[in-house]
């Protein structure tokens, strides 16, 4: 028995399907209008809301059992959810793997005879929806945004055999001749959305296009690091020549110009860094490798001058950009780490690095002032923004001290250079122990404590060549006699265990031990020598030979003095032994020394060791 | 410890649900004379503790998990769950509140319910499980789907928006195991990871309250020794960070500025200290040194006590505690012990000195990291100078209140003692005084004055225990209760369903009777609910009568409409009766859709009765142990078991107002909802003037709707000769029909054999039995016969009765059927000829009403128009029931 019909059914009501389909385009209007004008704490919140919009949707669909009719406005929403989540968290994780993978298990419901392989991983699931999914040709400009999401994810997280079998199947192409993961993108088209389909926030176009450089952009990166030079320079072309944001664009530059650099071609290099600056946004990386490059070429002025600027750069606090709600290129790139090109590391490194560099340079002056800057900002309650250069290619914290009383001294600045050193000894020396012994501890607690003694010792070491530049001897002479009593206090342990864990700190505490003892007795010596106490620096001059064999310059000293104290026996045994040590390649070069050992003994090398050599040589010849 | 004097003084209450607070989230600080407290619901309490009266309530968006004060800038922050971080100006908290909410406009002098405005979250992250606020910065701790993220932060202040350009740092902390519960689903977490700063000595930095900011400060060789000699050279605070699978780890909070081009590196950046293996539930510093206490006591206010001794508790009570200490050989090592002290650890806060309180659901502990409790340590020779060593063992003493929730160390009373601020698993907010001298008071030393003052501190412990003995008692009661009600509910459902013949043990019958209500005629159904049975109905039973209305023939799309009524059926024994009236209409719009049926059902509530016995009687011996009443309760949420059907059709609702008695003098029945205008209209019209409304219009001029129905005299007489012997078989036919209805009693004396009545609409009816002889049908001769005659000008009202009717005959000749009566020999052909009359006839029905569904409107009158005569032929049958 039939009903009679109402006029008012025959007006057209909208069906589920619609509404959702609104609610989808609502919030992808919604989304794009909050881009555009809303920033900061506001524009965050608000893309939350439109994110639960979604997830809401989202529920809605999947709450009905798999339809094909509904499918394709599924797999829109799971796709919007999925780029505006990624945007929001600024990265890929599993639970868009999942979102990825329930998507997925839905098409397949819809497909009765492979119900019972539900349970297989990404991959198969992809495989059996991929052979399905031409039995459904609405859903398929759906499913290759799906799969361009998928392919995201599988490059962010380093999958990239995973991706460009994706991006293989999704071509249609069976042939296993190429991996090549760049040609696969170029050629896959994913089809046009028709007019009337329900809105995306980045279509798969786009998508293709981000996934391009992506892709480019870190096999040239990889490259760079193996040291695949030209093969580095191609992808990176490829990747520059592709569509991509200013900020990424800076990026290619600047590994174009380090790649160009290692090829030996600083012309080019610096063309492409020069691009790289003019572009505008983060001129920080151009500005490092710039400096890197002048290194190179051995112009220190514009080298310093680089690094000054990116010094400068790099405390301007961003005016930080909006996150990109859309999924961009470099939510696909690796975390830069410290052997990456890309890597730039915080102020405080930019300005140890630029304090070193004068220091090496023999700019004392200005690395004087650098140092000061650096602590001082390190130091200050308020630097909050500004963490210590200590990672670990970096110095620790108290050899950054030792530096800038070293750079203070060279500068001429003795007393400041008391100051810095009065304040290390200030906050370290409860940490010596008692009986101080060079040992490794196991436990990760107390390793770097064991260099304390180290420190504490070149801080009096500093302090008495301070002293020494203000001409007081006194204490000059107490400083250098602290040193020693603590370094021969000091006794290397556990030889065997130390060489293989001290190369993390870049230097041999048994070497710099050894190096310290040597250069405490020689500037006492020196001292001695100044006071006319000739027979003290003697023997200090002797221990030191006793104590460094290796060490030329304790040597050259104690010959001297000999040669002055005319005791010209035990002169001329020295001079034999010092012409076999030069005859010889230099052993163990000072490459494992931290910065402030090496440079003070630079200052206490003899001026004219060449000339000292001759004419005792003369003065020895001529009598036989 | 003979010389724990514990001293309780309850400041006030706070809501909590049943079963108690649960442990983990609640927090209470203290700022001068203000608490500030949460109980881990959605507010957050401040109660001036001078005036002993709550000055402020803020409400939040979801539950509360971490408060942190900023006293020197009267900023409050707080952790609310799944949302953010939110800061909280003190200033001035009548001003800042942006909307009062109505609920407790009344008791505003109290406490006013602020609602706090989204505009105060200075940090939203759906995320974020624990922060802490240092300084200038902020650092908080994040739920990433597979590790823990730190994040630090420049201080968000109120108001300011700065986020996310304040972010500076961001650090993975490497984890073991993923945090508990699935990816992509937001739970709440059983255990919080627990954050806390620590200061180097003599960092220029501003002191906050020490409590209100949960950080501390330690001294530099310990300092030096866990956190390395760039920590120590920086002066920089460290960010101690207890995770929920019992890692300790930390960050050095000036090393942790990372940069998208320089991003933090987990190795360089997180040390761990150390793994507890289980929950880490505090963190906190302590003063072991003794000696070194009092000198600085004397010269420093104790909030710039630096702490030598660093503990961590987990929640099962293991405790770790890292000392400085030199080795052998002169070197600074780090001593560790773990301890085990009874749990589960509720919660933990340390004093000024070397003790430190913990809190389990059985009792407030205090342990003393000095003395260790035990005097053995003495013995021990200590290499001079040096640290001494931490206690080997540790002897928790007991402070004799239990299940304390979260503690705050007030201060130091003059006397040597400490305050301590709690608050009960019952949301009780309490001062507790302890005393500990180191002298023990033994009896022989206890005046008069102090007897009565440990009278009444022990009689304020055996309160607190009797509170508690209460609480368990009160749990058994419960459980025992609802499990006497599950046995009745199971007998009452196996006496129901059991029973298929004799009268149910449990019945409910129904009577209708017309009232008036506010001028208006409303038709009242009785319902009255019998037990017969053996057992009560108690709590947990409910009525349900759900009352289904037919469809109106005039609307053919409405399906007609159903209420259901639910009445508690508050302890009925055995025996006992309860009467239940409802009105069954007319509707509002003045329309009674009879038939109605009125079905009854007796529900019973399982989580009425077994949800609150269920419920965790003791939440704090295991929070885990939250999740499973939920679990045990059975899937459906009760039981039903149907009753009965009754119908209520036109007969039962027919009203003769010809047949009242005179003198009640009743005027007549008004139509339901009969209109003022249409009154007043009425009374205006002239008498005798023929102007009429169009229902007398209709009855003068339309024919009245008639039909009829014959049965057999025979079978009347047979079916009512037990109830209506020696009356004449038309009125008899007459009180069977009206049995019913309340005029049954007058029809009875006056052996009437017709009746006018007045349908609920108003319109007339009018019943006419009479006798009469069908002579065709039968061989043997003319049959004996009754007529059923129905008239009334209103169709509809006329198929109502005529329905109801035959409805009554049906059942009739269904239980004569079933005696076995013979009916007399019939003539075959005529029937089948009838017969096939009707099947032609109702095929023409089918037809017309295809047609109706088609036509046009003009064609529609004209099939209505065929459609009512074939019904009309359809009513008066030549047939009679035999």
């Amino acid at each position: 028995m039939s009903l009679p019909t109402f006029p008012g059914a025959s007006a057209p009501r909208a069906s589920c399907l619609d509404l959702w389909r609104e609610r989808n385009d609502r919030l992808v209007r919604r989304a794009r209008e909050v881009m555009a004008q809303e920033c900061g704490l506001r524009r965050q919140q608000l893309i939350q809301d439109i994110l639960e919009g979604f997830r809401g949707v989202l529920y809605s669909l999947q709450g009905l059992p798999a339809a094909v009719p509904l499918l394709p406005l599924e797999l829109t929403v799971t796709c919007n959810f999925i780029i505006l989540r990624v945007s929001l968290t600024q990265g890929f994780n599993e639970d868009q793997a999942q979102c990825v993978q329930q998507a997925l298990k839905r098409v397949l419901e819809t497909q009765e005879q492979l119900g019972p392989r539900l349970d297989q991983g990404l991959r198969e699931l992809w495989y059996s929806v991929l052979h399905v999914s031409s039995l459904l040709p609405d859903l398929l400009p759906a499913l290759h945004l799906l799969a361009g999401l998928q392919a995201a994810h599988w490059l962010s997280t380093d999958h990239l055999g995973d991706t460009a079998w994706l991006l293989q199947t999704l071509n249609g192409t069976q042939s296993r001749a190429s991996e090549d993961l760049l040609l696969f993108l170029k050629t896959w088209s994913p089809p046009a959305l028709e007019s009337d389909a329900s809105l995306i926030l980045q279509d798969a176009q786009g998508l293709r296009n981000v996934l391009l450089t992506a892709s480019a952009l870190r096999q040239g990166l990889q490259e760079l690091i193996t040291g695949r030079l030209p093969k580095a320079l191609s992808s990176l072309q490829e990747a520059a020549s592709s569509l991509c944001s200013r900020p990424v664009l800076v990026q290619v530059y600047t590994a174009l110009g380090n790649c160009l650099r290692r090829m030996g071609n600083p012309q080019r290099a610096l063309l492409y860094l020069i691009a790289a600056l003019k572009e505008g946004s983060a001129c920080g990386l151009p500005l490092l490798e710039a400096s890197r490059l002048y290194r190179q070429v051995g112009d220190t002025t514009a080298e310093l001058e680089s690094l000054e600027l990116l010094a400068e750069a790099l405390s301007v606090t961003y005016n930080s950009e909006a996150p990109q709600i859309l999924i961009e290129v470099e939510l696909l790139l690796p975390r830069p780490d410290p052997a990456s090109p890309l890597h730039c590391g915080t102020q405080s490194q930019v300005k140890h690095l630029l304090a070193s560099r004068c220091l090496q340079t023999g700019r004392a002056e200005a690395a004087a002032e650098h140092y000061l800057d650096l602590l001082a900002l390190l130091l200050d309650g308020s630097g909050s923004r500004f963490s210590p250069p200590s990672c670990p290619p970096g110095p620790c914290m108290p050899e950054v001290f030792l530096e800038a009383a070293l750079a203070l001294i060279e500068a001429g600045r003795a007393q400041d250079a008391l100051t810095v050193c009065e304040e290390l000894l200030s906050r370290t020396s409860f940490l010596l122990p008692k009986m101080p012994r060079m040992r490794e501890d196991v436990r990760k607690g107390t390793k770097e404590l064991s260099h304390c003694p180290l420190w504490v010792s070149a801080a009096h070491l500093l302090q008495g060549q301070a002293w020494v530049q203000l001409r007081v001897q006194k204490k000059a002479i107490s400083e250098f006699t602290s040193c020693l009593e603590l370094l021969f206090r000091t006794m290397p342990e556990d030889k065997d265990q130390g060489a293989a864990s001290n190369c993390e700190q870049g230097c041999r505490s048994g070497a710099t031990l050894q190096h310290l003892r040597a250069a405490a007795l020689i500037s006492r010596g020196l001292e001695w020598l100044a006071n006319g106490q000739d027979t003290k620096a003697l023997q200090d001059f002797l221990l030191s030979v006793q104590m460094c064999p290796g060490h030329r310059d304790a040597s050259f000293h104690l010959l001297q003095t000999l040669k002055k104290l005319n005791r010209r026996d035990e002169a001329s045994a020295i001079w034999w032994r010092l012409k076999a040590q030069i005859q010889l390649p230099q052993e163990e070069a000072t490459w494992s020394l931290p910065l402030y050992l090496e440079t003070y003994l630079s200052w206490i090398h003899p001026p004219d060791c060449e000339t000292l050599l001759e004419e005792f040589q003369t003065s020895i010849t001529e009598p036989c | 410890m003979a010389g724990t004097e514990p001293r309780v003084h309850y400041l006030a209450g706070f809501s909590c649900p049943l079963g108690g607070l649960a442990a983990g989230k609640p927090r209470v600080l203290c700022h001068e004379q203000e608490v500030f407290l949460s109980t881990g619901s959605e507010f957050v309490y401040v109660y001036d503790q001078e005036g002993g009266l709550l000055t402020a309530v803020y409400r939040f968006p979801d539950q509360v998990w971490h408060l942190q004060l900023l006293a020197l800038r009267r900023a409050l922050y707080v952790l609310c769950a799944r949302k953010g971080i939110y800061c909280l100006s003190l200033e001035s908290p009548t001003r800042r509140s942006s909307s009062q909410t109505d609920e407790d406009k009344d008791s505003e002098v109290s406490s006013p319910v602020i609602t706090v405005d989204p505009e105060a979250c200075v940090l939203p992250d759906t995320t974020l499980c624990a922060f802490t606020v240092h300084d200038d910065v902020l650092v908080a701790l994040v739920q990433g789907p597979a590790q823990w993220k730190m994040q630090l932060f420049e201080r968000p202040c109120p108001g300011e928006d700065r986020w996310p350009g304040g972010l500076v740092g961001e650090v993975e902390l490497s984890t073991s195991t993923p945090p508990a519960g699935a990816p992509g689903k937001l739970t709440s977490p059983c255990f919080l990871p627990v954050l806390c700063c620590v200061s180097p000595p003599g960092s220029r930095v501003p002191r906050g309250h020490p409590q209100g900011c949960g950080g501390f400060m330690l001294e530099e060789a310990l300092f030096g020794l866990l956190f390395g000699a760039d920590a120590t050279l920086l002066e920089s605070p460290v960010i101690l960070c207890g995770l929920p699978d019992g890692q300790l780890c930390c960050v050095v909070l000036k090393a942790l500025v990372t940069s998208r081009s320089a991003p933090g590196d987990p190795k360089a950046l997180v040390k761990i200290l150390h793994h507890l293996e289980e929950p880490v539930v505090f963190i906190g510093a302590l003063k072991t040194e003794p000696q070194a206490e009092e000198a600085v006591e004397s010269v420093l206010p104790c909030e710039d006590v630096y702490s030598d001794c660093l503990v961590a508790l987990g929640h099962h009570g293991r405790t770790l505690a890292i000392k400085a200490s030199w080795d052998k050989s002169g070197n600074l090592v780090p001593e560790l012990r773990e301890y085990c002290l009874p749990g589960p650890v509720l919660c933990a806060a340390c004093g000024g000195g070397s003790r430190m309180y913990h809190s389990t659901p059985s009792d407030l502990c205090v342990v003393d990291l000095a003395l260790g409790g035990v005097p053995l340590n003495s013995e021990q020779p200590q290499s001079d100078g040096a640290p001494g060593c931490l206690p080997p063992l540790l002897c928790p003493a007991s402070l004799s209140i239990c299940s304390v929730l979260t503690l705050s160390v007030l201060s130091r009373t003059p006397a040597g003692g400490t305050e301590l601020l709690a608050l009960s698993t019952k949301g009780c907010l309490m001062t507790c005084r302890v005393d500990l001298n180191s002298e023990m008071p033994g009896p022989t030393r206890m005046t008069t004055e102090n007897a009565g003052q440990k009278i009444k501190e022990l009689l304020s412990g055996i309160g607190d225990v009797s509170e508690r003995v209460s609480f368990l008692k009160k749990a058994v009661d419960q459980r025992n209760k609802a499990l006497t009600s599950l046995n009745e509910a199971m007998n009452v459902s196996c006496a129901l369903l059991s029973s298929r013949e004799g009268p149910p043990p449990i019945s409910c019958t129904t009577t209708t009777a017309w009232s008036r209500l506010q001028l208006q005629d409303v038709l009242m159904a009785t319902c009255l609910l019998e037990n017969n049975s053996d057992f009560s109905l108690d709590q947990g039973w409910t009525l349900c009568i759900q009352v289904l209305t037919s469809s109106s023939a005039l609307d053919l799309d409405s399906a007609g409409s159903a209420v259901t009524y639910t009445i508690p059926v508050d302890r009925l024994s055995p025996g006992s009766q309860r009467e239940v009236t409802l009105p069954l209409g007319p509707s509002e719009s003045g329309v009674l859709d009879l038939p109605v049926t009125m079905s009854y059902t007796l529900f019973y509530s399982l989580k009425e009765v077994v949800g609150g016995a269920l419920a965790p009687s003791d939440p704090l011996e295991d929070p885990f142990l939250e999740e499973q009443p939920l679990d045990l309760l059975p899937e459906q949420e009760g039981i039903c078991l149907p009753l009965s059907r009754h119908t209520v059709d036109m007969l039962q609702c027919l009203r003769f107002p010809s047949l009242a008695p005179p003198r009640a003098s009743v005027p007549c029945p008004l139509g339901p909802a009969a209109d003022l205008v249409d009154t007043f209209l009425e009374t205006c019209r002239a008498p005798g003037s023929e102007l009429a409304g169009p229902a007398a219009l209709r009855a003068k001029y339309l024919p009245p709707s008639t039909a009829s129905i014959r049965v057999s005299a025979e079978l009347l007489r047979a079916a009512l000769e037990d109830s209506h012997s020696g009356v004449p078989l038309c009125s008899a036919t007459l009180q069977w029909l009206l049995a019913e209805n309340a005029a049954v009693e007058i029809v009875r004396a006056q052996t009437l054999s017709s009746v006018q009545g007045v349908a609920p609409d108003g319109t007339d009816i009018h019943l006419i039995i009479n006798e009469v002889a069908v002579t065709d049908l039968c061989l043997a001769g003319p049959i004996q016969a009754v007529e059923i005659q129905v008239e009334s000008s209103s169709l509809a009202d006329m198929c109502r009765v005529h329905h109801a009717i035959i409805g009554r005959m049906q059942t009739m000749v269904m239980e004569q059927a079933a005696r076995g009566s013979n009916p007399p020999d019939l003539r075959v052909q005529y029937l089948r000829q009838i017969h096939a009359n009707h099947e032609a006839l109702l095929r023409e029905v089918q037809s017309l009403r295809d047609r109706l569904c088609t036509e046009d409107e003009a064609g529609s009158c004209a099939t209505a128009q065929r459609l009512l005569q074939v019904y009309k032929q359809l009513r008066s049958p030549s047939l009679v029931l035999l």
